[in-house]
């Protein structure tokens, strides 16, 4: 473990002018905002906001052109930021020929993960039922679970997710709401993109509001309603006001 | 004040290795490959094994022609051959799974978030390749310890090194599907991209076959040239070091190709200098001429004396053949004295002036050597006729040390096709019984065996 002190209400991490075009148009220009520990950040916007891409750099999954990850104003190395940050995707279905339960025993295995903590993680995702089951033959919803599993099997103090409610009905939204506010109190910071603006309502503490690719607003609910001067606005309403 | 804690980079390997290698047998072609292979080296070990039990009634009665019945040639690289053409043929197929399948699920986007550093990454799905190579080469195996079986000979040392050169093949193909599965988005077009590499070296060697200049150059970088020394009964040190060189090299670029988050620009760069460290260890592989006769009968040396007296030789012989490299005369030299020459004696040249020499016709054929400022010229393509001339060359007396004893030949008259259930039955129906149960889901019980708390 590496550890370095900071104070408590500091931000835990700061994407600073992240920048990413494809084929000479951008994707995201100057995108700038912070993370805290034990926080739930909803990245809210449209599709084709830019969520995904945003997500993809921060991760490294795509190359940035400009920007950087820093921590108490110092710039995090690349390698650091691999083992910070944990990033699950959306809409893959890895390893479609191999059954639920190897490839959760392989990232369990992978990161050294107890018995106990994948039972727990099962349990938490609602895959008991799935176990046997080739991941190729899984539902959209249980796909959609056994990506937030292996994310739930990270270690990784931050934890980006891909549109971790699509898929789920609303019972199943809430039902998963809880289990990532629990993880966000145990001190893991998660960073969600959503387009459903009423499920990030009910789960996230901050926002950041992306609009082709550029942040337009980012705050908790209240701070939103005083900037846009919409002191009961939804967060639909200030969305669109700020865009 | 709290701390930002970050993930500890050490992570097993053994999950990571039995991952890959689910990802190879969970696909149909692996085991395609495994029962198409059951068919072609158990149908060319019994051809191959019927041929040399017809050579070997012929030579019942006679040492002589006995002695020339060698089961590396007769049996072991004709069965050995179809092992080849399923490597060359079927196995890119299998190993691109374990890069491709990875791209087109998405898979890959997970794989290089975990605590692995990229060349922990290529070396094991470089490793898993690796197994999948040996399993697919249990056929060829099993027909070599059915040959044992019947009473047939097998000489270790040949047959390692013969060995050798598959395992080193294998490894190279595979690193080629490796850097394929790496740079294509798509499994097919990573196939495209190792056939193309396999089957033009096929083609070079169709085309390239008895010219000189560069098409004999280009000839010398195709894949299935790296095989021939083997075959012949040769290790060649060079050989090995550029294959090696040319593994590592593959898998080299596959990993500055395999993660994502790079940019183009950057994997160039990093590729144009991996090219340039696989160039230099060609480079330095074709300076390295040592080889090694590995086979029984000593097929590609001199007698033991004339090796020695040859070896003694310090000073330099430059050898100047002006035949063209497709007339027969000159395969035979080449068969029979230079290439022997090469490996024993310590400096060695050969010229071969091209058409536009000068030289006249009436000297076409003719063979000078050259050593110590002493010229001799020969047209014949014998060693009995050279080796007397290099000696008078060189002011030494032939060796008088006595000749060792003749390969006194293996000849077997193996029974009627009766291995062919073992390949045409028993193996495929192994193959299947594997298969069934590599379908089989895992005990849930057992989902976190093993693991640390």
């Amino acid at each position: 473990m590496v550890a370095q002190a900071y104070p408590e209400n500091a931000p835990f991490l700061q994407v600073a002018g992240l920048t990413k075009t494809f084929a000479g148009q951008f994707a995201l220009r100057g995108v700038t905002f912070d993370l805290r520990r034990g926080e739930v950040l909803g990245l809210i916007g449209p599709n084709g906001a830019g969520k995904t891409t945003l997500l993809e750099t921060i991760a490294g999954i795509l190359p940035a052109e400009n920007g950087h990850i820093t921590s108490r104003g110092e710039e995090i190395p690349e390698r650091q930021i691999r083992q910070t940050l944990f990033y699950v995707p959306d809409g893959i279905r890895p390893y479609g020929e191999q059954y639920v339960a190897q490839v959760l025993s392989f990232m369990a295995s992978v990161f050294r993960r107890s018995a106990k903590d994948v039972e727990q993680t099962i349990a938490a995702a609602g895959l008991s039922e799935v176990l046997g089951k080739r991941v190729n033959s899984l539902s959209k919803g249980f796909a959609r679970r056994l990506l937030l599993a292996i994310g739930f099997l990270t270690p990784h103090p931050v934890l980006l997710m891909d549109e971790p409610f699509d898929g789920f009905d609303l019972k199943q939204t809430r039902n998963m709401m809880s289990v990532l506010r629990d993880m966000a109190a145990n001190g893991r910071t998660l960073l969600l993109s959503i387009h459903q603006m009423a499920d990030a309502e009910r789960v996230c503490d901050r926002f950041v509001l992306l609009a082709d690719g550029t942040v337009r607003g980012a705050g908790t609910l209240e701070q939103l309603r005083s900037q846009t001067a919409r002191p009961d606005g939804r967060l639909e309403d200030i969305f669109l006001a700020l865009t | 004040m709290r701390s930002l804690e970050v993930v500890a980079p050490k992570a097993p390997l053994w999950p990571l290795l039995a991952k890959e290698m689910r990802e190879i047998t969970g696909g149909r072609a692996f085991w395609i490959m495994f029962l198409l292979l059951c068919g072609l080296v158990g149908f060319s070990f019994l051809q191959a094994a019927e041929l040399y039990g017809e050579a070997s009634a012929s030579a019942k009665d006679s040492p002589l022609l006995a002695g020339s019945l060698s089961p590396l040639d007769g049996v072991l690289v004709p069965t050995l051959g179809a092992f080849y053409l399923g490597v060359t043929l079927l196995f890119p197929f299998v190993a691109i799974r374990v890069i491709s399948n990875e791209k087109e699920t998405g898979a890959l986007c997970l794989l290089v978030q975990l605590p692995y550093g990229v060349s922990t990454l290529c070396a094991t799905k470089l490793t898993a390749i690796l197994l999948a190579w040996a399993a697919a080469g249990v056929p060829a195996l099993s027909a070599i310890a059915v040959w044992m079986i019947a009473g047939g000979h097998i000489q270790g040392g040949e047959t390692l090194n013969l060995l050798f050169g598959h395992l080193l093949y294998g490894l190279l193909i595979g690193s080629i599907a490796l850097f394929a599965a790496a740079i294509s988005e798509s499994s097919a077009t990573a196939a495209i991209i190792v056939l193309a590499v396999t089957i033009g070296s096929w083609v070079l060697d169709f085309t390239a076959a008895g010219h000189s200049g560069m098409l004999a150059w280009l000839s010398q970088v195709s894949l299935t040239q790296t095989l021939r020394p083997f075959e012949q009964g040769l290790l060649s040190v060079g050989l090995v070091i550029g294959m090696v060189g040319a593994t590592l090299g593959f898998a080299g670029l596959a990993g500055i190709w395999l993660p994502p988050g790079v940019s183009t620009r950057r994997k160039l760069l990093r590729s144009a200098i991996c090219g340039l460290g696989i160039c230099a260890t060609m480079a330095a592989a074709a300076a390295v001429r040592r080889t090694i006769d590995m086979t029984e009968d000593r097929r590609n040396s001199f007698s033991a004396a004339d090796q020695e007296q040859l070896s003694r030789l310090s000073g330099h012989l430059a050898i100047t053949v002006r035949l063209a490299p497709e007339d027969p005369r000159f395969a035979d030299l080449r068969r029979n004295v230079l290439s022997k020459i090469e490996r024993a004696m310590p400096s060695v040249t050969i010229d071969i002036p091209g058409r536009g020499s000068g030289d006249g016709p009436d000297r076409y054929g003719e063979v000078n050597y050259s050593y110590g400022g002493r010229v001799d010229m020969s047209r014949s393509t014998s060693h009995r006729e050279i080796l007397p001339l290099i000696y008078g060359l060189a002011g030494v007396p032939p060796p008088s040390a006595p000749s060792a004893p003749d390969y006194p030949g293996y000849p077997l008259i193996l029974g009627a096709h009766w291995p062919a259930p073992w390949f045409f039955g028993v193996l495929p129906l192994m193959t299947a019984a594997l298969w069934w149960r590599s379908r089989r889901p895992p005990k849930i019980t057992h989902l976190t065996e093993g693991e640390q708390s």
